[in-house]
């Protein structure tokens, strides 16, 4: 039963991992005079945000609220993406907004949040407490020190009281033991009653409006258990008289890169006997994604992004509410609503689902004596940081006249930094058609942390460029990111 | 037949042949290694005895913990034996699926420990796999335990070279069969079964079935997953083939329903998966070939298995007085009554108030007078007729108002006749500022 398709002569056929794109990218992708025309003006590599879709994501997170008849707020996770132009058009939709850091914090407020929007999380410095104290905006603590930290500004400073969610985490599961990863943020769900010492002692200063956890995991048992762990120290705050009202169960909920979960099975069945050393490697220096080969068996785990996720983001989040919680044995959806608790999601990627690309121009493709050919990009691995977040998934070339050579191609992708490692990814990625110097690589959806979360100017090699693609009258149109604002000035008509 | 333990029940089961009007097979005898038989119930007690039984008295001096990398079948067998002899047992898991294995391991006084789902932002340094985990936690915990192992202890697969394989070639008359068709799991079984079968014909076909990689079929492994067990050896398989769980299913049904043999999936699949193979074979044959396949284990454990995959196998009558036989038009005449009137009816107390919600959220807070009976209760109840007088009136609270107008439908339709559903639920009391009470 060969799994991996392979020709008799030992060519092999194209492994392909071919991106999900919906209907707005796919139209924007289209616009190829229009794209090579801006990495032309704009240098490579460059980052399209298409912020229109955003209020599509929110809505479609919405939907799943409405249909648990649940009350509470959508926060985007700003650390996904430095974008004004999302952040803008974000403030321009119901929702609401997750910031990490002061800088953050003055974006969302410069791009018309109001605070009741805005949710602060993370590790906080002391003007970054101090701004979100004096603006009103709620704010999540992760320790009894920095609730204590807080009351004491909004004290000496004579401040209103400020919202505040407390973090919890390291919950316990009953009968069977999960064990979650151990986590550097939140108070342990056992130490809930130090929490409300600290809130009642300071009551003029800091109001409990509920609780949260954040579990980096894509496991729904666990989050089952920490959900209600939440609704127990929710019970704990009524029981001592506070009336917090909402439960904030962070992100996580994913992305659905691929288009086919066959290639993905496909893909990653020929890796496993690539590792075991039954197939030509697919990898630069056979490199195993965390898959080993020990004696002719296979050891360690797969480490990459589970890029084919059908059940993700506002799928996911349904189909959390309606597990059952292990001890109460009611749906989890019901029991928020039982409990008339607001629920609170905080989801980065998933939000920013086909929400960007990023365009690289292609400076040199060569064949190399071995047989490998090689495409090198005018960008780095940290401009486009598929590798760095495991997300396998192919490029779509963008050429500027019709290819040479029509067939496919299977390459590797170099970057620009003068550095052994900088592969934009590390396996060989089998494009439809072979590039040439001049043409675009569009690494699609790469919106939620592959644009320029980690994007340095290491070697002196500029942060790539933003700009924003929009449809107005009929047409894309485009500005640089931080030029975009939901109103759109509309060409003079006669 | 007198034995002096249960362990001395393991073994010895037997092989049965398969009606021919069943499978269609014309030129093969078609054999079912009745494994299901054994006195926990499968095919790994036989590994789980073999394995642990050289351990037992050293074990029980010390008294460890037996512990293994188990979601199924040897979990259940360890832990019963680990009973036996005094011992606590431990299952390490990262893919206990079935929710009737977790219940009877606890049942069995197990201890489960479920490892961490994968993480949703990737950390490059986290590359183990399960059972690395499993060893380096073991090794920090500086001894007390007996680790069996299953997946690399050759003992696994002893138990079949020397007892599996021989029964088979015993009982069909000192001949090996021409196929062997046996689902993949720890490998131990195949492996063991395929070698003894092969000592006395060479010639012996084995077929290797795994998973359809999307799928889950319990105990069987993926094309991937079979790579990880150290007991697996490509070259024992003349021929590797994937089942789907659908297979699997459909197998067990004919197993089931027509060959009075109470196997699981893993069973199932082997036979779906040996008709599939030797139905090629057998249109071209012009003399009588013999095949074995194994059944593993017994239906029983995977009824939410079979409930969540074919819910349809599981259809009953619907019951009586059921909200689900409402129209909307019915739900849409149910009285309702604002919070404003409904904050004057419950001060007046002028009849029962019913909260529908969840007993921890009535008793956080709730309208004063008000009684408990949470949804999926009342739902029972009226399936048996009203539980009060058809004329007591009654104001219904839910969360928003939902249900609590569904439920007054339902009493209306079943006769009652001052039934009313609070408008907006319990939530448009709250925000009205309308008083909440606990105890």
């Amino acid at each position: 039963m060969p799994v991996a398709p392979r020709l008799r002569s030992g060519v092999e056929l194209p492994l392909y991992l071919s991106p999900r794109i919906a209907p707005t990218l796919r139209s924007a992708l289209n616009e190829s005079a229009l794209l090579t025309q801006l990495s032309d003006a704009l240098g490579s590599p460059l980052g399209v945000i298409l912020p229109q879709q955003l209020a599509d994501n929110v809505a479609a997170f919405r939907a799943v609220f409405s249909d648990h008849r649940l009350g509470g707020q959508v926060y985007y996770a700003h650390k996904a993406n430095r974008s004004s132009a999302l952040v803008r058009e974000l403030a321009a939709t119901d929702a609401g907004i997750d910031v990490a850091s002061l800088a953050e914090l003055q974006h969302a407020l410069g791009a018309g949040f109001v605070p009741q929007r805005i949710m602060a999380t993370g590790p906080k410095n002391q003007e970054f407490l101090w701004l979100a104290a004096r603006t009103g905006v709620t704010v999540s603590a992760d320790s009894v020190g920095e609730l204590v930290e807080l009351a004491t500004l909004v004290t000496e400073w004579a401040l209103p009281p400020v919202r505040v969610m407390t973090r919890l985490s390291g919950f316990i599961s009953s009968g069977v033991q999960l064990s979650s990863r151990r986590s550097r943020f939140g108070v342990s769900a056992f130490a809930v009653s130090q929490v409300l010492d600290v809130i009642e002692k300071h009551s003029d200063a800091l109001d409990l409006v509920g609780v949260a956890f954040h579990l980096d995991s894509i496991g729904l048992p666990e989050k089952t258990v920490a959900l209600e762990g939440c609704l127990a120290a929710l019970d704990e705050c009524r029981r001592r008289g506070l009336r917090p009202w909402s439960v904030d169960i962070g992100g996580g909920f994913g992305v659905n890169y691929l288009a086919d979960g066959a290639q993905w099975e496909q893909y990653t069945s020929a890796l496993t006997e690539a590792v075991l050393g039954k197939r030509a490697p697919l990898t630069w220096n056979g490199h195993g994604y965390g898959l080993r080969a020990e004696a002719g068996h296979i050891r360690g785990s797969l480490n990459l992004y589970p890029a084919h996720r059908p059940v993700s983001g506002p799928a996911y989040l349904d189909r959390l509410l309606r597990a059952t919680a292990p001890e109460q044995r009611r749906p989890l959806g019901t029991l928020l609503l039982d409990n008339m608790y607001d629920l609170h999601v905080e989801p980065g990627r998933a939000l920013l689902d086909q929400c960007g690309v990023v365009l690289a121009s292609v400076l040199e493709v060569r064949d190399e004596a071995n047989g490998d050919t090689v495409v090198r990009l005018d960008c780095n691995a940290r401009d486009v940081s598929l590798e760095e977040h495991g997300v396998l998934m192919d490029p779509v070339v963008v050429h500027r006249t019709a290819p040479a050579k029509p067939g496919p191609a299977g390459v590797y992708l170099f970057g620009n930094l003068c550095l052994e490692a900088d592969l934009i990814t590390r396996r060989k990625v089998f494009l439809p058609s072979r590039p040439r110097p001049g043409d675009l690589l569009a690494f699609v959806n790469t919106a939620g942390y592959l644009m320029d979360f980690s994007a340095t100017q290491a070697l002196r090699q500029p942060v790539g460029r933003k700009v924003a693609m929009y449809h107005d009258d009929g047409a894309w149109r485009w500005c640089l990111d931080e030029q975009y604002w939901p109103v759109h000035r509309r060409a003079e008509t006669a | 037949m007198r034995f002096e333990t249960m362990t001395d029940a393991i073994g010895n089961t037997p092989l049965v042949r398969i009606d021919p009007a069943v499978h269609g097979l014309r030129n093969i005898d078609l054999y079912a290694k009745m494994e299901l038989l054994n006195p926990f119930g499968s095919l790994k007690d036989r590994a789980a005895w073999n394995m642990v039984r050289p351990l037992l008295t050293q074990a029980a001096e010390r008294g460890d913990t037996v512990v293994e990398l188990s979601s199924g079948n040897t979990a259940k067998a360890l832990a019963v034996i680990a009973g036996m002899h005094g011992l606590a047992f431990k299952s390490v898991t990262n893919r206990m699926k079935v929710a009737e294995i977790k219940d009877l391991l606890l049942l069995l006084g197990a201890e489960i420990d479920e490892l961490p789902g994968q993480a949703e932002c990737l950390d490059p340094t986290d590359t183990d796999d399960p059972l690395t985990r499993m060893y380096h936690r073991l090794a920090g915990s500086g001894g007390g335990y007996l680790h069996t192992d299953q997946y690399f202890n050759e003992l696994n697969v002893e138990a079949h070279l020397s007892g599996t394989g021989p029964e088979i070639v015993k009982d069909l008359d000192g001949r090996a069969p021409d196929y062997f068709i046996a689902c993949v799991g720890t490998a131990g079984s195949s492996t063991g079964v395929a070698a003894a079968l092969r000592q006395h014909n060479p010639g012996v076909h084995v077929v290797g079935l795994v998973a359809h990689k999307s799928d889950f079929i319990p105990g069987i492994r993926t094309i991937d997953e079979v790579h990880e067990v150290g007991l697996f050896d490509p070259g024992v398989y003349d021929t590797v083939a994937t089942i789907t769980a659908d297979d699997a299913i459909d197998g067990l049904l004919t197993l089931v329903r027509r060959c009075g043999t109470l196997a699981g999936p893993t069973g199932g699949g082997a036979y779906q998966g040996a008709v599939r193979h030797l139905r090629a074979i057998d249109a071209e044959l012009t003399e009588r070939r013999t095949a074995v396949f194994i059944v593993c284990d017994r239906v029983e454990s995977y009824m939410s298995y079979l409930r969540e995959r074919r819910p349809e196998l599981f259809g009953r009558p619907a019951r009586r007085n059921s909200t689900l036989t409402l129209t909307d038009a019915d739900v849409m005449q149910a009285a309702t009554m604002d919070v404003v009137q409904a904050q004057r009816w419950v001060a007046e107390r002028r009849g029962l108030v019913v909260d529908l919600r969840s007993p921890f959220a009535y008793q956080a807070l709730h309208i004063d007078g008000s009684i408990n009976i949470v949804d999926e209760i009342f739902a029972e109840l009226l399936h048996g007729g009203l539980p009060f007088g058809s004329s007591q009136p009654v104001l219904l609270v839910c969360p928003v108002g939902e249900k609590s107008a569904r439920y007054a439908a339902l009493l209306s339709r079943m006769g009652h006749t001052d039934v009313r559903s609070l408008d907006g639920g319990i939530i448009a009391w709250r925000d009205a500022g309308a008083e909440l009470v606990c105890d």
